[in-house]
């Protein structure tokens, strides 16, 4: 068996400061902007809702249908971390937990039970116990027929689905398939086709279907059968963050040099142990509220500021309004040392290798402020204290 | 890990003025030469404006000394 947890209108509610600032407000999430004037919608409330605004939808077309609608600036950084302590919550029960996206996550309920009573009714119960807001909750024998059972329930309830996953699933409406990026697009064309339950998807043949829409296809006629593959928990990792407080909106230069600071940093930090990094999320915190995020994995597991800095600094462009804090996080570690060197080492190297030893035993000796380099920040800034810092050495 | 350190951070000063607010005296030195002196004036548009009187002096004993005025806070600082 395998649970699902929904938590509605998750980023919505870290967003606005929590559960009780929706209620009875038509709010929305301000979405990325398309073009000049116009932008798509987030999350919405229930208030805004009920005036027929739905996530997704243009600004300009939401303020039509509600023109007392209040927006709500993403904040993916407090959503992150928010959904972080919840993943370790549930984590904490004994739960091999897959995060699907903000607000989704599943596991499976075997092995769970022995630790928590005997039956899949405790288990759940201890998950609600365990989380900090309401959830709805509900068990069903695959992933998508518990999510499937999950948006079926009502707040504070639990469901079980107990016979076969494609009996539960057989009435339920075609929509459902929207909740998996592979098989929303299959939709809209399979409610033209006249297909509007998952029951008539399924009873057609696979191979048709597969004919017509692919391994898009097939995969949304497994699901509409009820099968589905086990949910794969996700790697912990220790968190390695590094922040980096501006003096002011910077921009540019300074806001590369900035990262260059953070990097060194985060490479200097002894819990890295010498691994390298596979993935990584640069943050920044917006001056006009909010915040911005981007997930970045590098082509191959490195340790090298510059090569790091190369694939972050464009990112930096992508920030919507100018930033008073800039963080960077190892979302995921590389294997130690990972970087392959020339056949042939040249003598530069050869004393590269040899300072990063060096740099590294005198680390060890006299802590991770042992060697560190003047790193220019803002030259040409008319307050001195701004112009020079002190950042971790690295070659 | 320490935080970020940045270089060249100001530290409180005792310094003597004139009426005018030229410094006579930074940290019981005597001030023999005034090398220059200006104003930054930055930040202007946030919550936490920095008004700033640089000055630039050379003590009797030849040190070289910056000193400022926070004119927000009234605070007399050493920078270098």
């Amino acid at each position: 068996m395998i649970a699902c947890i929904l938590l509605p209108r998750f980023e919505l509610t870290v967003a606005a400061g929590g559960p009780e600032a929706l209620a009875g407000r038509a709010l929305a999430i301000a979405g990325e902007r398309r073009s000049a004037g116009s932008g798509l919608l987030g999350e919405t409330s229930g208030g805004a809702e009920a005036f027929g605004v739905r996530s997704g939808m243009p600004l300009s077309e939401a303020l039509a249908r509600c023109p007392t609608l209040e927006l709500v600036s993403a904040d993916p950084m407090a959503v992150a971390s928010a959904w972080e302590r919840t993943l370790r919550t549930l984590e904490q029960i004994g739960a091999g937990v897959e995060p699907e996206r903000p607000g989704l996550a599943c596991f499976a309920l075997d092995g769970l039970r022995g630790i928590h009573g005997g039956s899949d009714e405790l288990v759940l119960a201890a998950a609600r116990r365990a989380l900090d807001r309401p959830a709805r909750i509900a068990a069903a024998p695959t992933r998508f027929c518990a999510l499937a059972g999950a948006l079926a329930t009502r707040p504070r309830r639990t469901l079980i689905v107990r016979g076969s996953a494609r009996e539960y699933l057989a009435a339920l409406p075609i929509t459902l398939l929207r909740s998996r990026e592979r098989t929303a697009p299959l939709v809209g064309t399979l409610e033209r086709l006249g297909i509007a339950t998952l029951g008539e998807l399924a009873s057609l043949p696979r191979t048709a279907v597969a004919d017509r829409f692919g391994a898009a296809g097939i995969e949304g006629h497994r699901l509409a059968c009820g099968e589905d593959d086990p949910p794969r928990p996700r790697t912990v990792e220790e968190p390695l963050v590094e922040h980096f407080e501006l003096a002011e909106a910077a921009g540019g230069p300074a806001l590369e040099r900035a990262l260059g600071v953070l990097i060194d940093r985060l490479l200097a930090r002894p819990e890295r142990r010498g691994r390298t990094l596979r993935a990584a999320t640069l943050g920044a915190r917006l001056l006009d509220g909010g915040s911005w995020r981007t997930s970045v994995t590098f082509r191959e597991a490195l340790a090298a500021p510059r090569r790091m800095a190369l694939v972050l600094a464009p990112r930096l462009a992508l920030l919507p309004s100018p930033a008073d804090m800039l963080m960077l996080t190892v979302e995921r570690f590389g294997p130690a040392g990972g970087e392959q060197s020339a056949l042939f080492e040249q003598a530069d190297q050869q004393r590269r290798a040899r300072l990063r030893e060096a740099v590294s035993q005198m680390r060890i000796a006299a802590g991770a402020d042992a060697a560190l380099r003047i790193c220019r920040l803002e030259p040409d800034s008319r307050v001195p204290e701004r112009h020079m810092m002190l950042a971790p050495f690295e070659s | 890990m320490t935080g970020p350190r940045r270089l060249f951070l100001p530290r409180a000063a005792r310094v003597r003025a004139t009426s005018g607010g030229t410094p006579l005296a930074v940290d019981g030195q005597s001030v023999a030469y005034v090398r220059e002196s200006w104003l930054v004036e930055d930040r202007w548009w946030t919550e936490q404006p920095l008004r700033r009187r640089y000055w630039e002096l050379v003590s009797e004993s030849g040190r070289d000394f910056v000193v400022f005025h926070d004119l927000a806070s009234g605070r007399w600082l050493r920078q270098r």
